[in-house]
């Protein structure tokens, strides 16, 4: 034990001198933090990348079809009323939500016509509601996106319903818009007492509602540190297998490894020494970030410490697992930063780190559960944006602890210490 | 000198298809040094390597200390201090770290393992720069260094692989004055070499290797003996050559008279009274002389005659 406390104690005291490695390590995922965040607060242009929203309709009418029609005509949006072959359910939309298959689902209740269709939008009449499931996590500007583009839809259904033929054809041109503001301003240029009606009968008989699946604890709307921070700490946290996989490269390559294997320590031992203090410089870049998100810009951690600590244990026993599997494969610097970058790189955009994997078509989703990154990701997000606990990121902790099983595996198996 | 704490028996150690240790049989005696000489590729590193039980043996078999090296390498490893060619310690660590670090990976803790880092840098003469990193060192520092590294956990026996590389004279005499020092205190020493006078001045045995073999083995005199009194290469025409031999052979500086290699190899006494005699044998003959090289009885002309190779080639 003491000669793993002082392989430890002496990798730490190198790591401390190595500027260049302390920056890479803790400032680089916060720059990114700090500029994505703002650049994203805008940037997402929905028109890129259809936004996939599941329909359940129940409506006893034909009010819903004919709005979900709509839905689909825009480029924006493709809309999914079946899953599997067969029609699709209230339950198995919030499934496969839950299940990040999907991130939206529009739910038209029975009475959606018969209350569109009353004569008299009045108080005293028939309301209803549509409900919008949301996956608390859907990148805030996208969900406002599909919200608003259905709020618009909703409010031309509920006019067309009510008002005759000729105001019809005024809202036509709204036919591809995306957002209320578009409607709006179009209904400016309405003349004034028709205007005014709209605004008049704004008291709206069907009302659209956002909510998040059952079982998910969402107290507020995440802010675009909680829908970031995630992504970019698991992105940052893998960033130690550059400085692992270096450092034992140079203990190979400056004769300090054939150096311990003439001292009376075994191979094991070595390498757990060589392991523990980068697993610890992961712990603690972890802590420093979500620690700082939570200060600085008041990022909620969620309810669950438990659960944000296996997570980060697990994450960051993946991590160093890939590190020294790194090190195995490398055999110079040179190879180690490109095989990072590329390793790195290409596993946090298919794990979804910097872009939302339910944005990204099927096949790529489904090549990106084959990363750390994913598991990882989703887990944090669970705990600090979909309101789970402890047990219930279990699973994926599980799937973590495969991860770095099977690196480490094959690490310690190719691993040549000289 | 007493027993011998090193044996190697019928030692064999391959890598693919190369043989690079082939059947050596060897013993080292008990606080001695024992000097490994020979070219890049011989085998030395090779063979320190198994001392130190970095590598294992295909064949054969190795006892240090009384202990089998197949079975009992972990009894040995507290025993032996192994300083590698290469600068083997941590650059952006002080002297101080990087031999606290090595000590603690023998076991040493507390104020033994103060106390022992304090005497070896004061040993190496680098107490005054204890704290600096060992980025900073120049070359000959950075060795004595490495030495340090070796001794910090006291073996009973240190392996020195070419510790003199790279090094100016001036800490080279300080490495050679050190050896000598910790040889005075009763450690073996087993000390690899391309350099004949690091050989000469150190080494109470040597073991010539060349090609993963052991060509000879005795004390630098011994082996300068073995050359008599120095050997005369002689090249002369095809067919002059043989009818020759016999007059070269009758001279009476003359121990021996082959051909080897399309010349004749004459050991001799004295190597420059029989050159006189085979000029003149020569010029009676009417026989032209093509070449001749005369080798002084040194471990240089030693390893030469012995290998048909310079050193350094």
């Amino acid at each position: 034990m003491k000669k793993i406390l002082a392989l430890t104690w002496k990798d730490l005291k190198i790591f401390l001198k190595d500027r260049g490695g302390i920056v890479l390590i803790f400032v680089q995922p916060f720059m990114f933090i700090l500029v994505i965040s703002y650049a994203l607060s805008g940037a997402f242009s929905a028109a890129e990348h259809p936004i996939q929203i599941l329909a359940v309709n129940q409506d006893a009418g034909t009010q819903a079809a004919t709005l979900l029609d709509r839905l689909k005509e825009m480029k924006a949006f493709s809309v999914e009323t079946s899953w599997e072959g067969h029609v699709l359910t209230l339950q198995e939309a919030e499934r496969l939500i839950i299940e990040r298959k999907r991130a939206f689902a529009l739910i038209f209740p029975p009475n959606f016509s018969a209350v569109l269709e009353e004569e008299s939008g009045t108080p005293q009449g028939l309301t209803t509601k549509v409900l919008l499931i949301v996956d608390p996590n859907a990148t805030k500007q996208i969900a406002e996106l599909v919200l608003g583009s259905i709020q618009g839809l909703l409010e031309r259904a509920s006019y067309t319903a009510k008002i005759p033929k000729g105001v019809e054809d005024f809202f036509t041109p709204l036919g591809d818009q995306t957002s209320t503001k578009n409607s709006e301003s179009l209904g400016a240029g309405l003349d004034e007492p028709g205007s005014r009606g709209l605004r008049e009968q704004r008291t709206p008989a069907v009302t659209l509602e956002r909510i998040a699946p059952t079982g998910m604890h969402v107290k507020k709307l995440p802010d675009v540190y909680q829908q970031n921070v995630p992504g970019y700490t698991v992105y940052g946290i893998f960033w130690i297998v550059n400085l692992l996989a270096v450092s034992v490269l140079r203990e190979k390559r400056e004769g300090t490894f054939r150096r311990l294997l003439v001292a009376p320590v075994s191979r094991m031992v070595m390498l757990i020494g060589k392991w523990i203090p980068y697993y610890l410089i992961n712990i603690v870049q972890i802590v420093i970030m979500l620690g700082v998100s939570s200060v600085l810009f008041n990022m909620s951690l969620g309810h669950s410490a438990a659960g944000l600590v296996i997570v980060s244990l697990a994450a960051a026993a993946t991590a160093t697992g890939l590190g020294v599997l790194v090190a195995t494969l490398a055999r110079t610097e040179a190879q180690i930063s490109g095989l990072t970058v590329l390793l790195l790189l290409t596993l946090s955009v298919l794990g979804g780190c910097f872009i939302p994997r339910f944005i990204m078509p099927e096949w790529l989703r489904t090549v990106g559960l084959v990363t750390p990154h994913a598991w990882a990701l989703d887990a944090y997000q669970d705990l600090l944006v979909r309101g789970y606990d402890f047990w219930d990121v279990l699973p994926k902790v599980g799937v973590l602890g495969v991860f770095a099983v099977i690196f480490f595996g094959i690490g310690v198996w190719r691993f040549r210490f000289e | 000198m007493s027993s011998s704490i090193i044996e190697l028996k019928k030692v064999v150690k391959r890598f693919g298809g190369r043989v690079a240790v082939d059947c050596v049989d060897l013993s080292v005696q008990d606080g001695e040094i024992f000097g490994l000489l020979g070219p890049n590729g011989a085998g030395k590193t090779t063979i320190i390597s198994l001392l130190a039980t970095l590598l294992v043996p295909d064949d054969g078999e190795i006892t240090i200390c009384g202990h089998n090296l197949g079975q009992e390498a972990k009894r040995v490893r507290p025993l032996i201090g192994f300083v590698p060619q290469e600068m083997a310690l941590y650059p952006t660590l002080s002297a101080r770290d990087n031999l606290t670090f090595f000590g603690r990976v023998y076991g040493l803790y507390g104020s033994n393992l103060k106390e022992r880092v304090t005497t070896v840098l004061e040993l190496v003469g680098l107490s005054d720069r204890a704290s600096d990193p060992v980025q900073t060192f120049s070359g000959g520092m950075k060795r004595r260094l490495n030495i340090a590294a070796g001794l910090v956990h006291q073996p009973r026996i240190l392996f020195l692989d070419e510790p003199t590389v790279g090094v100016d004279p001036q800490s080279r005499n300080f490495i050679f004055e050190h050896v000598e020092r910790l040889n005075d205190e009763g450690i073996t020493i087993v000390y690899t070499t391309h350099y004949m006078e690091e050989v000469e001045r150190l080494c109470d045995r040597v073991a010539i290797m060349d090609q993963g073999r052991i060509l000879a083995l005795d004390t630098v005199i011994g082996l300068v003996n073995r050359l008599g009194a120095g050997v005369i290469y002689l090249g002369l025409p095809r067919p002059s050559s043989e009818p020759l031999l016999p007059d070269i052979r009758a001279i009476s500086q003359v121990l021996t008279a082959t051909e080897e290699k399309g010349r004749l190899k004459i050991e001799t006494s004295n190597a420059r009274l029989a050159l006189l005699e085979l000029i003149g044998l020569c010029s009676a003959r009417n026989v032209s002389i093509l070449s001749l090289e005369m080798l002084e009885p040194t471990l240089e002309s030693v390893f030469l005659h012995l290998t048909g190779k310079r050193l350094r080639d």
